[in-house]
């Protein structure tokens, strides 16, 4: 075995994520094949399911390949997940016609990244308050009180959801241990909506928030919950294990974070869909929608699983910072 | 204090779609490459073809507004895009044969992105097309450079006007700024893969309006009668003396 794959697969949860992402595939390819083969489903609905498979295997290699191999990779993929998540959004709300203020989005989601990249941690949080800054003042001297506020607004919210939130992803790379972690984060936002659709529709029952998402069931979300929460427990458990957080609790309370943050993330892109009237954000991925309709559960799961590890343990703490900036 | 979210028009439109739809709406990337598009377009005219303007002083200060011109060369619609500035020229849509500059992937890109073109299909301009086009031209306060010949001259005369231009702006506000070129077809006739140096200029009319007109067939031959008339008299301008007449074939 090469250096590269020792490192990339040194823990045995990255050999197992990778294992079981590549197994369900198979196995869907094969589920799929057999109901083709035997005429069980209608030409429309294998169509749908192909279409879905085939986003999945050129998706799945996008995310998995940069984190396996390696930091910049992961902080260089993050960004580009940013920047089109971003893109989608400011296309969706009318934000991209103020070319100025989208400009600064931009620039914030690429410093914010950068200082990721540089692994400089001051840098990375003080641009939250310094980007809001430049967005607050940005559009003044264009002397066009009109829509101040809107505009303003979209591109805090913005650069928040997709700049400063999604970038902790990226900075998780600095530690030398992040694979399994962001691995983890990646595939159990994943079960998380598969989880949610598939128990709603086992059990059924009452609509969890019928104006904003009409085909969520209660069941679902606690189905979700339920399972997400074990497997990222489960899998805790050997991520974490000689760490404080290798309690029971703290566990139980990372998955909670997780499924939690991942269902409040759809829930997010929901209320803004529902809001501007739309039912994708996009048409990049066909079967998904739009990229944010994929990796909407990603948006506050990031930061705060960023955080709550971060507290117990921190990330690269032990690793040299400023890489770039303090040549 | 009001919201008002407005989605791209174009939300929802594959890449390939998007591209040759009237509905686009270009993002930053767009906004970027179109705006050095221009400047390297700037130079080259000024260094390759000596651009001189006259007239300038018509050009309407912001849109929306529509530039005619008679049609010798794929020069044309870079010349008159040229002479716009600031929300003016990020605003310029070009409407440009489709056949021609959307019909492979590359050529779209192109005409999307630096070019800032919307595609007209000959004959195949639906009722609908037209009517998206004049919409925006108000709404999202658009400048069209368009020609409304329908194509190049063969010959460097040129052509009857056709009508469309009539249904764009007929009983509107929007005015028409009549321009005419001379020099494009000396220096890119329709013959010729590529264009070749030589002397161009540009005389701007001013600005003719058809609020009054009524917006059916007979007010849209009106137009482009009206407008025809405005650019064959910049052609025909006593002072525009001395200067190569694109009106005759070149003499080889």
């Amino acid at each position: 075995m090469s250096a590269w794959a020792a490192t990339a697969f040194a823990h045995p949860v990255t050999v197992w994520i990778v294992s079981a992402t590549a197994g369900v595939v198979v196995a869907a390819a094969l589920v799929i094949g057999a109901l083709s083969a035997t005429g069980r489903a209608s030409p429309a609905l294998r169509r749908e399911l192909w279409l879905r498979l085939g986003s999945w295997c050129v998706l799945l290699p996008l995310m998995i390949g940069p984190v396996l191999a390696g930091r910049v990779w992961t902080i260089g993929a993050v960004t580009a997940l940013s920047l089109a998540c971003y893109r989608e959004y400011a296309r969706a709300t009318g934000l991209f016609r103020e070319h100025l203020l989208s400009f600064c989005v931009v620039i914030g989601i690429l410093a914010v990244n950068f200082a990721a990249l540089d692994h400089w941690y001051g840098f990375f949080m003080a641009l939250w308050p310094l980007t809001i800054g430049v967005l607050v003042v940005a559009s003044i001297p264009l002397d066009r009180p009109a829509g101040y506020i809107q505009r303003v607004a979209l591109a805090v919210f913005g650069y928040a959801l997709f700049g400063a939130g999604l970038a902790h992803l990226g900075y998780m790379a600095n530690d030398t241990g992040y694979r399994p972690i962001v691995l983890l984060l990646l595939t159990a936002v994943g079960l998380n909506d598969v989880a949610a659709f598939t128990v709603g529709k086992l059990i059924g029952g009452p609509k969890l928030l019928p104006a904003t998402s009409p085909n969520k069931t209660i069941s679902g979300a606690l189905g979700a919950a339920a399972v997400t929460t074990a497997l990222v427990a489960g899998l805790g458990w050997f991520i974490f294990q000689g760490t404080p957080i290798a309690t029971p609790v703290w566990l139980v309370a990372l998955g909670l974070i997780v499924a939690i943050g991942g269902q409040a993330g759809d829930l997010t892109l929901s209320s803004i869909k529902r809001d501007l009237g739309i039912k994708d954000m996009g048409v990049v991925l066909p079967g998904h929608g739009g990229i944010l309709d994929r990796f909407n559960s990603l948006l506050l799961v990031a930061p705060s699983v960023f955080h709550f590890i971060g507290y117990f343990i921190g990330f690269g703490l032990d690793r040299p910072t400023r890489v770039i900036t303090g040549l | 204090m009001e919201w008002k979210l407005r989605p791209a028009r174009d939300l929802g439109l594959p890449a390939g779609a998007r591209l040759r739809s009237l509905n686009r709406e270009p993002g930053l990337v767009g906004v970027v490459v179109n705006a050095l598009w221009r400047r390297l377009v700037r130079v080259c005219l000024r260094v390759f073809h000596r651009l001189s303007v006259t007239g300038a002083e018509h050009l309407p200060t912001a849109p929306p507004f529509v530039l005619i011109a008679n049609h010798a060369s794929h020069l044309d619609a870079l010349t008159l895009a040229s002479v716009l500035r600031g929300r003016s020229a990020r605003s310029a849509r070009a409407l440009a044969a489709g056949e021609t500059f959307f019909g492979s992937a590359g050529a779209a890109m192109v005409a999307a992105y630096a070019i800032n073109a919307f595609p007209v299909w000959r004959g195949r301009t639906r009722q609908g097309d037209l009517a998206t086009l004049r919409a925006r031209l108000a709404e999202d306060g658009l400048v069209y450079i368009l020609f409304p010949e329908g194509t190049r001259t063969r010959d460097g005369t040129m052509a009857r006007f056709q009508p469309g231009i009539g249904a764009l702006v007929a009983g509107t506000d929007v005015p028409v700024v009549p321009c005419f070129l001379d020099g494009a077809f000396a220096a890119w006739p329709p013959h010729r893969r590529w264009p070749r140096p030589g002397r161009l200029r540009l005389a701007i009319g001013p600005a003719l309006r058809f609020d009054g007109v009524a917006n059916d067939r007979a007010g849209w031959a009106g137009v482009a009668s009206c407008c025809e008339s405005a650019v064959r008299a910049l052609g025909d301008d006593p002072r525009r003396r001395g200067w190569g007449d694109d009106r005759r074939p070149p003499t080889a």
